[in-house]
C-alpha cells in the first residue's frame, strides 16, 4: 500500500560528479534528522540515497559531469520518499535482483551491492525505466513511531 | 580523501579520512597497500576512524586491499569502523571478510599477541 507523501518536497539537483554527492548526504542527514529518524534508520537513509546517486553517476552517466542528478526529497507524516533520478539508459532490474552479493562466491568481488544495500536498508525500492528517458529509484523509508 | 601512513615497530598503520568512494580514491589506497608490502610490511592496519562515509565503490576498495595482503601473505587489520560503515559491512556480510579492532591501539596489541 503506497503511504500517502505530503506536500513538503525538496530538490537537489547535481552535477554527475562523486565528490558532490558529500553534499547531497548532508542534505539526507538533515532531512532524516528534522523527520526523527532514529540514529540507525537515519544511517539507512543516507546510505541508500548515496547508493542510489553513485549508481546515476557512474551507471547511469558514466561519470558524465555535465548530465544532471536529481534526488526529489518527499517529507511525509509518515514516510520519507527519495527519488533518485538520471538520464542513462537503465538497467535489467530483475538480473540485478537475482544476484547475491553476499553468496560466498561473491563476497570478494569488487562491485555489485549498490541495489542489495539500499533493499536491506529501506522499507521499499522501486525502479522506474523509461526507455531513452532516463532512471529513477524510488527509496521508502517509513516512520515508527511508538510501539 | 587523503591517505597518511606511519611505522608502529613493524606494523604499518595506514590512515584514511574523508569519502571512501571510488574515483581517485580507488588507485591511491591500492597504491599505498601496494607500497607497504613492497617495502616489507606483513601486518597492516587501515584506519578508517577519520571517513565519514563509505559507497559500495569504496567497498570494493576495501576489499581489493583485503585480497592484496592476503596474496602477499599479510595480515590487515580495519579499525575505527563508524556505526554508519559497520551498517554496511553487516548487510553486505563483509564483516566476516574484515578482521577488525576498534582502535588502533588494540589492532597493535593484537598483532603483537
Amino acid at each position: 500500500m503506497a503511504e500517502a507523501i505530503g506536500a513538503d518536497e525538496i530538490l537537489v539537483r547535481i552535477p554527475s560528479r562523486l565528490e558532490i554527492l558529500d553534499v547531497v548526504d548532508k542534505v539526507a542527514s538533515a532531512i532524516a534528522e528534522h523527520m526523527e529518524f532514529p540514529e540507525e534508520e537515519a544511517n539507512s537513509v543516507a546510505n541508500s540515497v548515496i547508493e542510489a546517486g553513485t549508481n546515476a553517476i557512474q551507471h547511469g552517466h558514466f561519470l558524465d559531469a555535465g548530465l544532471p542528478v536529481d534526488f526529489l526529497f518527499q517529507i511525509g507524516a509518515d514516510a520519507l520518499r527519495v527519488r533518485v533520478s538520471d538520464q542513462g539508459p537503465g538497467f535489467d532490474v530483475e538480473a540485478v535482483l537475482r544476484s547475491d552479493p553476499t553468496a560466498p562466491d561473491s563476497l570478494l568481488a569488487s562491485r555489485g551491492r549498490g541495489i542489495f544495500i539500499m533493499k536491506s536498508l529501506m522499507d521499499e525500492v522501486s525502479f522506474e525505466i523509461l526507455p531513452q528517458r532516463g532512471c529513477t529509484v524510488v527509496l521508502t523509508k517509513r516512520l515508527k513511531r511508538g510501539s | 580523501m587523503k591517505t597518511t601512513k606511519r611505522m608502529e615497530k613493524d606494523v604499518a598503520v595506514i590512515s584514511l579520512s574523508g569519502k571512501l568512494m571510488g574515483g581517485p580514491d580507488a588507485e591511491s589506497v591500492r597504491q599505498i597497500v601496494r607500497e607497504t608490502l613492497e617495502e616489507g610490511a606483513r601486518k597492516i592496519v587501515i584506519d578508517i576512524s577519520g571517513v565519514s562515509w563509505v559507497n559500495s565503490t569504496g567497498l570494493g576498495i576495501l576489499i581489493a586491499g583485503h585480497v592484496t595482503a592476503a596474496n602477499a601473505g599479510a595480515r590487515l587489520k580495519l579499525t575505527g569502523v563508524s556505526a554508519r560503515i559497520r551498517q554496511i559491512f553487516m548487510v553486505t556480510k563483509l564483516h566476516t571478510v574484515f578482521d577488525t579492532c576498534e582502535s588502533v591501539e588494540e589492532a597493535l596489541e593484537s598483532f603483537s599477541s
